[in-house]
């Protein structure tokens, strides 16, 4: 090192670099970011972080980075793309320190704003959102399809129309093959249930949740929020049924921070508070050893560990075990915060997929059935079984799909 | 150095193609439009270029409407200048007249460069850039993935690709018209805040088409195109077909 790089570093050393000192002031201003300073250093979030070990920078670290002025340390590394938003940190953290919502984010959207890039694997998934709302690049117009093959009438509101319950179907429930099996069962529920719902059908755009809040396009979600809080407004209903955790989480509590209040319901806690009707319509055992795994969105985020645990034990014949890591310490799927984009990147620096933990995890408990409740972990945990040698041991399956089944509603599809 | 990047609109075929009533044209309600990929790479290109020398980059939108949408995109990733070129629904896929179009205000404007897609997705007749080479008596090359340009701004050194995997390093005077393939890196991410805040900024110069017109070709008939009768076309739901495409590549020892 020569002797003025020497002199240059000695100059510069604790003075916060002026992008830090921006980043911090953006931060500090959005709800609870100022709870960043009250950082005690312990360690607890990159200790409890699944992807920990393969970050160099670990939330606790890159926060004593940004207090040393060197934001520009933490723009050099790839930790910032490795979280999966399971919310482990935020939950742990002593003091209250939103890390996923704010540090996290706020990071990424630095890195977007300054156009230092993001993996391309996510910029596709981001210019699909914006272009088509969704992020597998359908066509919109298509988004209601899946109601063809229903087998029940399942209404879309127009502008003016009424229903008690505003059905929120979500991306993945609208275009995944797969899925759409699940968000039949759902529909066939709502309908032997008795009610009255429709929902938004091409007028429906991504929530904005799973990309933009965790993922720092802040702007995409601000548009998809101005586009669906308009949609939403010129319908009548009393409430909103979910089945994506994170959509449920978006309307829950990002729309009320811009303006929209919604009374909002994820699928399995609409149908817990339906337990006795349920029950009473269940004519199907399903002899099955089950596991539940809480998706992250759902447990550490917003709290409801019981709802899905509820539903699962109406059904007749199920044996319901826990994993050693259930409710809040729940191991993640790997596919929350837009990681779902990122798989080849974080492969590459980890190695080791957090679904295939998961699942064999489920399999050591000698369930037959891993059941869950938020739509990316189908095709997220199914992937996993064929890679891990448990095809034929082990079945994902959505809750809704279950109940529906014990209903005796799946006959036909 | 002045490089001029044009951008087409064209269908996004995401969305169903329907033909319109008239039987020769897409019935226009039902289009949703994107812009050109090709086109994309080459505002890519045009941009590595401004980081690389001081060049300014005039982004020229070609189309209707939602060429304007395309301009602000432009412009957030750094182009400097927006030109909007509106063009009748029913003669974007003519590149014959969108030559004659261009080539005026073109030659007027004196860039160093033209940059655009190599192909459009919606044309009719042979590829934009050459026409315009042509029109304005300036070299073209086609099939471009990269462009470097000398100090002084007189010579530009371009890589075509052929085919049989051989790849030429050519030299080209300036000015020049390139089709560009694909940029040397994938097109860049804006956030959308940005496009949002070019969008309410944006100032855009508008090309009044000239009066005297050459006109390409038009089309008599568009139709849905019918498989080829040696096609076998899979049916069934995805496992009957994943089943077939098994008992295929088995059949023909590929597995």
């Amino acid at each position: 090192m020569s002797p003025e790089s020497i002199s240059l570093e000695l100059e510069t050393e604790g003075v916060p670099s002026d992008a830090t000192n921006a980043f911090l002031s953006r931060i500090l201003k959005l709800p609870g970011g100022d709870q960043l300073l009250s950082c005690i250093q312990c360690g607890m979030c990159s200790g409890i972080c699944p992807m920990g070990y393969a970050m160099d920078y670990g939330p606790r670290r890159m926060i004593s980075a940004l207090r040393a002025g060197r934001i520009e340390d933490v723009y050099r590394s790839d930790a910032i793309w490795l979280c999966v938003a399971c919310f482990n940190c935020t939950y742990r953290c002593p003091v209250g320190v939103p890390i996923t919502d704010r540090l996290i984010a706020g990071l990424r959207e630095e890195l977007l704003g300054r156009g230092v890039g993001v993996p391309a694997e996510m910029q596709a998934a981001f210019e699909r959102t914006s272009r088509y709302g969704n992020p597998f690049g359908e066509s919109p117009r298509k988004r209601d399809a899946w109601t063809k093959d229903a087998g029940v009438d399942v209404p879309v509101l127009r502008e003016g129309d009424s229903a008690e319950v505003l059905w929120w179907v979500g991306c993945f429930g609208s275009y995944n093959k797969r899925n759409q099996k699940d968000t039949v069962a759902l529909a066939r529920i709502l309908d032997a249930l008795g009610v009255d719902f429709g929902i938004l059908g091409s007028d429906e755009r991504c929530s904005g949740d799973l990309r933009c809040t965790s993922q720092g396009e802040e702007g995409l979600f601000n548009a998809l929020y101005q586009h669906n809080a308009a949609e939403l407004g010129k319908r009548n209903f009393k409430q909103v049924l979910v089945g994506d955790p994170h959509a449920y989480n978006a309307l829950r509590k990002e729309y009320p921070r811009l303006g929209t209040t919604l009374s909002v319901h994820h699928y399995t806690q609409f149908l817990a508070d339906r337990v006795s009707d349920l029950a009473r319509g269940m004519k199907k055992e399903i002899t099955a050893k089950v596991t539940y795994h809480d998706a992250c969105c759902l447990g550490r985020r917003n709290g409801e560990y019981e709802a899905p645990r509820d539903v699962l034990l109406t059904i007749p014949g199920i044996r319901l075990v826990e994993m050693p890591r259930n409710r809040e310490n729940a191991l993640c799927c790997g596919g929350g915060g837009g990681a779902n984009w990122l798989d080849s990147f974080i492969w590459q620096r980890t190695r080791v997929p957090l679904p295939m933990q998961r699942v064999q995890e489920a399999a050591k408990t000698g369930a037959q059935v891993l059941a869950i409740s938020c739509p990316l972990e189908v095709p997220r945990f199914e992937d996993a079984i064929k890679t891990s040698g448990l095809e034929g041991r082990l079945e994902v399956r959505e809750i809704s799909h279950m109940v529906a089944e014990a209903l005796g509603l799946l006959g036909g599809y | 150095m002045k490089i001029a990047v044009l951008l087409r609109q064209v269908p996004d075929v995401v969305e169903e193609l329907v033909i319109a009533e008239d039987a020769r044209s897409l019935a226009e309600d039902d289009v949703m439009y994107i812009t050109n990929e090709a086109d994309e790479h080459a505002l890519e290109e045009a941009l590595v270029l401004k980081a690389r020398h001081a060049a300014r980059v005039t982004a020229i939108g070609v189309g209707g409407e939602e060429a304007k949408d395309a301009l602000a995109a432009a412009i957030a990733k750094g182009a400097d200048e927006a030109v909007f070129v509106p063009v009748p629904f029913e003669h974007r896929g003519d590149n014959h007249r969108l030559a004659s179009v261009l080539a005026p205000s073109m030659k007027a404007a004196g860039y160093d460069l033209i940059l655009t897609g190599v192909w459009a997705a919606d044309q009719l007749d042979a590829g934009l850039a050459g026409l315009l080479g042509v029109r304005l008596s300036l070299p073209y090359v086609g099939g471009v993935v990269s462009v470097a340009v000398d100090a002084p701004g007189t010579k530009g050194t371009v890589r075509k690709e052929y085919p049989g995997g051989r790849l030429a390093v050519l030299e080209v005077g300036l000015p020049a018209v390139l089709g560009v393939q694909s940029a040397e890196q994938p097109p860049r991410y804006v956030p959308v805040s940005k496009v949002a805040q070019a969008k309410r900024t944006l100032q855009l110069t508008e090309l009044t088409e000239p009066t005297v017109l050459e006109m390409g070709v038009r089309p008599t008939k568009l139709l849905k195109s019918d498989p080829i009768s040696r096609a076998e076309m899979l049916t069934g739901d995805v496992s009957q077909v994943a089943d077939q495409i098994v008992r295929l590549l088995r059949e023909r020892s590929l597995v």
